[in-house]
């Protein structure tokens, strides 16, 4: 079957190489157990925010949604605000917004940006309680499969809701 | 359909994705994990010879990269930094699935399902080379992996391995010559 000893080589090489398919699911995985584990130092915060804490997650799924929260003091202000970033895999959209009590539900005032599918903003929100949703392709509303589904949503769209405490979490 | 004519799709490099997730962007990891989940993958399915492992060494080595991602000096090189710390992964995860003596059996069942002589033959000769593969030590399977496999210079290879540059072109050769061996084996049986 084999001629010369290199050809037995070349073709374990050719077969080696053939690509290798890994289950997508693991992004997701991986991007759960980031945010549940402990802090990565950030390089840059924001000016007037310092950061104090790391993030905690809501929930993740391979077309979820990943809720991260990074509480950070305002200024002088007395009252802290948390930082939300919320991150959708959705690889088949085009653009996706959140849009929430803390927006007006204004598509525009939160767009979110995409790195390969993979879609996050971050918003600010003081303590209290929140309706929010994902808007894709600027007329499907998702609700966030990992978050508490809204039960008081007059207008009849899936959204999910988030409450801050006072502590940031 | 068709991509219009003028419009590129254009992608963040690694090194604009890194910056991103420094300053807190956890989407631009994601990124970064979608990129290099096959490419490093397949490193690690055919050095520890079960795609479980390997799928628990990749998520490790991400979550691992992710915490310390401050000590990648050079973001450009993002992935050959990643890199290293899989194949330190994977020796980890190697010592203990000797331990526990998996063999390769995963092919089997697609053999018997084999409709086609040719494409048995296929299926027969992967699983013949993944038994070769597995019966290598692992410093030798290490070894042919990153030189033949992943085509890295030994240079590079210094840097992911620690060894020397004379140690592994050692390893290479003995890989070679075993995994001819192994297979002339499986051919007379």
């Amino acid at each position: 079957m084999f001629d010369r000893d290199d050809d037995i080589v070349e073709r374990v090489v050719r077969q080696l190489r053939q690509p290798v398919s890994i289950d997508p699911a693991l992004d997701a995985r991986v991007l759960k157990q980031i945010a549940d584990g402990p802090a990565r130092p950030v390089a840059a915060p924001r000016s007037r925010f310092q950061w104090r804490r790391w993030p905690w997650l809501a929930a993740a799924a391979v077309l979820g949604a990943i809720l991260v929260a990074r509480p950070w003091t305002a200024g002088n202000d007395t009252a802290a605000s948390s930082a939300f970033q919320f991150v959708l895999v959705a690889p088949q959209a085009s653009t996706v917004a959140l849009v929430g009590d803390f927006n007006d539900w204004d598509p525009a005032r939160s767009p979110m940006q995409t790195a390969q599918g993979v879609w996050a903003t971050t918003v600010p929100l003081a303590p209290g309680r929140y309706r929010y949703a994902f808007l894709v392709n600027g007329v499907e509303w998702r609700a966030d499969p990992g978050a508490p589904r809204a039960r008081d949503d007059e207008f009849g769209t899936p959204s999910s809701v988030i409450t801050v405490g006072g502590n940031g979490s | 359909m068709s991509q219009p004519l003028g419009i590129n799709r254009v992608e963040a490099s690694d090194a604009e994705l890194v910056r991103r997730v420094r300053t807190g962007d956890i989407g631009a990891y994601g990124a970064l994990v979608a990129r290099y989940r096959d490419r490093l993958g397949r490193y690690a399915v055919h050095m520890l010879g079960d795609r479980e492992d390997a799928e628990e060494a990749l998520q490790d080595s991400f979550v691992r990269a992710y915490r310390s991602l401050e000590r990648c000096d050079d973001p450009a090189r993002f992935g050959a930094w990643l890199y290293g710390i899989l194949v330190n992964r994977c020796r980890t995860s190697g010592a203990r699935a000797a331990r526990r003596r998996r063999m390769f059996v995963r092919d089997v069942d697609a053999l018997h399902g084999a409709t086609h002589a040719d494409q048995a033959d296929r299926v027969e000769w992967s699983d013949e080379v993944n038994r070769a593969l597995a019966r290598l030590a692992p410093e030798y399977r290490e070894a042919f992996l990153l030189k033949h496999v992943e085509d890295l210079e030994y240079e590079e290879m210094v840097r992911l391995t620690g060894a020397g540059v004379s140690a592994l072109k050692m390893r290479v050769k003995r890989a070679r010559e075993q995994l001819q061996k192994f297979l002339k084996e499986a051919e007379h049986v």
